[in-house]
């Protein structure tokens, strides 16, 4: 019989990678449409968890409410950003600006500095301590499943994530702005050409892919039970390997990534000190990126 | 181009050295006398800070501005250097003479090392490599505590010193750093505006047209990466040296970031840009200082326009390189004595 | 060539007599307030350990109101400046603090580091530092310009290690944060415990900011110790907590000082019955000048208990004032130094503050367990 300790480090890692998931979920289709990092993506995450702390501490709705403000939250911030950070440089439509590096790369830019905006105005705000939440929102309550303690919040994210899985996938596969993701991600251009409105394209996209990080911003939240301005940096790594795992643009394959990253991570603290563990997303980078150019999951590329 | 080529040959052989003896005047004559003027420790401090970020920028615009390769853990090679020096001094007593050279060859071994593998990465690949590179790295530093004695960081006792001869005032340690950082900036200068340059300029414009044109890009790029580390640990020996402690801390992904934006602020794939955008990333959160708590947020915000302004950068490749080549000489010139073009 | 190094030495010449007239200019402006005393202070008051830093100059602003207003020959005026946690910032306001000759002394910085960073500066300067927190097992030992006020792990470490001797823990886990806090947390504790008979079931360092224990707490849990000392701060320390609850692990838990903070309850609510921690300052401590930093605190913080952190920054700030005191008139930076090395007995909120000649401060520990929701004072 497996040891029990082994089954629950499995569901510790499991638990873990669902953490990084639904943050991964939103990262990989902002990534997949403008093949740019969005470095802001981690503040969008916590705008999102400060925003269930407002609503939290102003007026107590149920928690159903909490999450829908701050989905509306991470709507708002996703259009803003876009607004800010990533439309003033599409304005340059010739070959030269089109052609230049600095052009191409000035987003990752002005995305970071965005980042460093709002991480320093909610330090100025809210200060920069871990502050907590009300203990009876917390979606941490231990459940026993045979050998093995989760919590409901694993439960909770666990649904969460493939909801938005699910949701996303019917949405890109089956209806019409779904498409047109679809089509501004191949060629920009050419769904220009074709008569697509990329701008409102993106900004939809910007807007969608927030909503989900804003979401997953409340959740880990409640979750961990803790919220600080700089809560968004790790958690960005994390998504953002996971989605190199899993080819860049796939969704279910940055899911399924994120999920051994969490086993592998939560197994590794078995046979190393914890202080190493970290080592393993960045090796399972490094190897997938040499073995697996095309990421575990990702459609085959012409190079990478 | 022709054009362009044009009035580069009708420039005199006096006009084209008055930019960098101006600027040498700048670096080792009017910005001492002022520092010993003022005799502050604090200018000299924030004059060494500039030039060692001067050098780290420099070197990743080698990486990242001339040969378009983003690169996410520059700070990891910049501690290699800083770890290597302090080793060095800490457990075989050497010193900064020997710990110079040292620092950026580890560095560069390496870097090597990491490139074999990494090197035939393009695009958002490459970046993500360097950036698990550099955690990997950081964690090394922070974790192996028997060897690089971890979270403690080490002591550096030594100074400055050539041969042996101790360069410890201030003035002295200025233009220690002056010196080196002037050296291999001039140094990535050349490399970055001869044909060495333009076949990393062809790998960042189109990588698979350089290679069908016969550029070996992949053995490119493995060097161009090891160099820029080379300068990267010749910065972090000059840190270790000159502030005399060293931890892990100093060279964390935020610093790579910090590096990043003061290549792209400044203008990517132009020198005079990355200098300018080092100066500025180092200056002003210490200009911004009366702002209290809030020069954190100017910084970001200046960035951000600065961005949003002028999305090329503050001194665009395009007029960095006529403004280079016109001042500094290049592959370009021709001096009309019928002799070769390029290196020189 | 030799022309343009002549006009050179004279564009040299005419720069820095420039210069030097600003510069005397500067030091004039600065000697004519000569009752007032300078001292400096760093920390971060930005970045990710800004709410430690914004705590230590509320603290700061409290002692030196108080100074201020008690009718001395001379007023003291705090330079706080911000050091992110960064080491080259901390260094550039080592320097600036150096040039600035009003100034003579300096407390801080927050984490060990850029304490270390700084006080390479202040050693070559003959400025005395004071650092509330710096932990780092060398940092005293730079120069005779370093002291600090906190208890260091070679004196909670044997302490906490009798501590659980006494109460028949043989067999205990140990981990740390990977700071050098965290490495002499786990080396002053362990050598204790082999010491005292016990052993080290399990050692072991996790990065800060971890956000997921589990892991880390089954593993522990294999080992079956009898008991598990724990070197964290406040954050860590309330996660850890809360995930040991969510486990459903009934390991006592030990603490050191670092831990002993309001906010640690506040965030792990229920989770955090039954923690035994050291400290020396205890907010419920009837003695007058306890309460009346009490009540100040609670008025500039919207009615919050100041925790270990705040308190050792508040002693710090006082006994550096009195030895400016001691050193007056005129105080020096090297009176100062000397006026420091002789505190004996300072009557401070974290208790009675002595520097030994290591000047390490030696600290008076008490043990408090939380019960309630509160930290009570317990006899073992």
């Amino acid at each position: 019989m497996i040891d029990p300790y082994y089954l629950q480090q499995l569901a510790i890692g499991l638990s873990l990678g669902m953490t990084y998931a639904l943050m991964a979920i939103g990262f990989t289709l902002i990534f997949g449409v403008l093949n740019v990092v969005n470095f802001a993506h981690g503040e969008i995450y916590t705008l999102g968890a400060f925003a269930g702390l407002v609503l939290i501490s102003a007026v107590a709705p149920p928690i159903v409410a909490v999450i829908f403000g701050a989905l509306a939250v991470g709507a708002l911030a996703g259009f803003s950003l876009e607004r800010l950070a990533f439309k003033p440089f599409r304005r340059f439509t010739d070959e030269a600006s089109l052609k230049s590096r600095a052009m191409r790369e000035s987003t990752l830019l002005s995305s970071l500095a965005v980042s460093i905006v709002v991480r320093e105005a909610l330090e100025i705000l809210f200060g920069s301590e871990m502050r907590s939440l009300p203990f009876d929102y917390l979606i941490n309550t231990p459940v026993r499943i045979g050998p093995v303690i989760l919590v409901t919040g694993d439960f909770i994210i666990f649904g969460v994530a493939a909801a938005m899985l699910i949701g996303l996938q019917y949405l890109l596969t089956r209806t019409r702005i779904g498409l047109a993701i679809r089509a501004v991600s191949n060629n920009p251009l050419g769904a220009k050409y074709v008569g697509i409105d990329t701008d409102r394209t993106i900004i939809t996209t910007f807007v969608v892919g927030s909503m989900m990080g804003a979401a997953a911003g409340i959740l880990m939240g409640l979750y961990y039970g803790a919220i600080f301005p700089a809560m968004g940096f790790v958690p960005g790594i994390k998504a953002f390997v996971a989605m190199v795992m899993g080819g860049l643009s796939s969704i279910p394959g940055a899911v399924v990534c994120a999920l051994i990253l969490g086993v592998a991570e939560s197994m590794a603290t078995t046979f190393v000190s914890s202080g190493w563990s970290d080592m393993v997303a960045y090796a399972f980078l490094i190897l997938t990126l040499i073995f697996f150019p095309n990421g575990l999951f990702g459609a085959r590329r012409e190079r990478v | 181009m022709n054009a362009f080529e044009g009035t580069l040959s009708k420039e005199s052989g006096g006009r084209r050295w008055l930019v960098p003896a101006l600027l040498a005047l700048l670096v080792f004559g009017a910005l001492p006398a002022l520092l010993a003027g003022f005799d502050r420790g604090y200018f000299y401090q924030i004059a060494n800070l500039a030039l060692i970020f001067v050098l780290l920028s420099a070197s990743m615009h080698l990486v990242t501005g001339v040969a378009g390769l983003l690169h996410l853990g520059h700070a990891a090679f910049y501690g290699v250097g800083a770890y290597t020096a302090a080793l060095l001094t800490s457990k075989l007593g050497l010193g900064f003479t020997v710990t110079l050279p040292l620092s950026g060859v580890v560095a560069a071994l390496l870097a090597f090392l990491v490139a074999l593998p990494t090197m035939r990465l393009v695009s958002i690949y490459f970046a993500v490599a360097t950036l698990a590179i550099g955690q990997m790295l950081y964690l090394v530093m922070l974790n192996w505590v028997d060897f690089t004695k971890g979270p403690n960081g080490i002591i550096v006792t030594k100074g400055f010193e050539l041969f042996g001869v101790a360069l410890s005032g201030r003035l002295a340690s200025y233009y220690t750093v002056a010196v080196v950082v002037v050296l291999c900036v001039v140094a990535i200068g050349r490399l970055s505006h001869s044909y060495y340059g333009n076949a990393l300029r062809s790998i960042r414009e189109d990588d698979q047209c350089a290679d069908a044109m016969g550029v070996r890009t992949v053995r490119l790029k493995m060097e161009v990466f090891t160099l820029s580390a080379f300068f990267a640990g010749v910065a972090g020996a000059l840190w270790a040296h000159m502030t005399g402690y060293i931890s892990p801390g100093d060279f964390k992904f935020s610093e790579s970031i910090l590096i990043l934006a003061m290549v792209v602020v400044g203008g990517l794939g132009s020198l005079p840009g990355a200098i300018i955008g080092a100066l500025l990333l180092i200056l002003l959160p210490e200009g911004l200082r009366a702002l209290g708590d809030f020069r954190n947020v100017m910084v970001g915000l200046v960035m951000f326009l600065s961005i949003l302004l002028l999305p090329k950068g503050l001194l665009g490749e395009v007029s960095a390189l006529r403004l280079v080549r016109r001042q500094l000489g290049g592959a370009w010139r021709s001096t009309g004595k019928g002799e070769g073009i390029g290196w020189r | 060539m030799t022309k343009g190094a002549a006009t050179m030495t004279v564009r040299l010449r005419t720069l820095s007599t420039l210069a030097a007239v600003l510069a005397t200019t500067a030091i004039a402006g600065s000697a004519l307030a000569a009752d007032t005393v300078k001292l400096g202070y760093q920390l971060p008051l930005t970045g990710d350990t800004a709410q430690y830093g914004q705590d230590f100059r509320k603290a700061a602003e409290i002692a030196l109101a108080e100074f201020n207003a008690a009718g001395k020959p001379f007023k003291v005026e705090i330079v706080f400046e911000d050091s992110r946690s960064d080491a080259k910032e901390g260094t550039n306001i080592a320097r600036k603090f150096v040039d600035d000759k009003a100034i003579v002394g300096v407390l801080g910085d927050f984490t060990s580091g850029v304490s270390m960073a700084a006080a390479q500066v202040y050693k070559e300067a003959g400025l005395p530092q004071l650092s509330q927190t710096a932990s780092h097992p060398d940092y005293a030992k730079i120069s005779k310009y370093q002291f600090r006020n906190i208890a260091t792990q070679a004196q909670e470490g044997p302490y906490n290690a009798k501590w659980m001797a006494a109460k028949g823990f043989k067999n205990i886990a140990v981990i740390a944060e990977q700071t050098d806090w965290g490495q002499s947390v786990v080396g002053g504790f362990s050598d204790a415990v082999k010491a005292n008979g016990g052993a080290v079931a399990f050692s072991e360092f996790f990065n800060r900011g971890l956000k997921d224990y589990r892991s880390l707490i089954s593993k522990i849990e294999r080992a079956k110790p009898d008991a598990i000392y724990t070197g964290f701060f406040y954050e860590d320390g309330a996660q850890f907590l809360r995930q040991l609850q969510q486990l459903g692990v009934k390991t006592p838990v030990y603490s050191t000082s670092a831990a002993y903070s309001p906010k640690l309850i506040e965030l792990a609510g229920d989770a955090a019955e039954g923690v035994h921690l050291t400290s020396n300052f205890l907010p419920t401590d009837p003695a007058p000048h306890i309460q009346h930093f009490v009540d100040e605190w609670k008025a500039r913080s919207g009615g919050a208990v100041p925790g270990q952190f705040p308190a050792q920054a508040y002693d710090a700030v006082r006994i550096m004032l009195a030895a400016v005191e001691k050193a007056s008139p005129n105080p020096t930076r090297e009176k100062v130094r000397d006026a420091l090395a002789q505190t004996k007995d300072f009557p401070g909120v974290t208790g009675k503050t002595t520097f030994n000649a290591d000047r390490e401060a030696e600290k008076e520990l008490v043990k408090v367990e939380v019960k309630g929701g509160a930290f009570v004072p317990v006899a073992d």
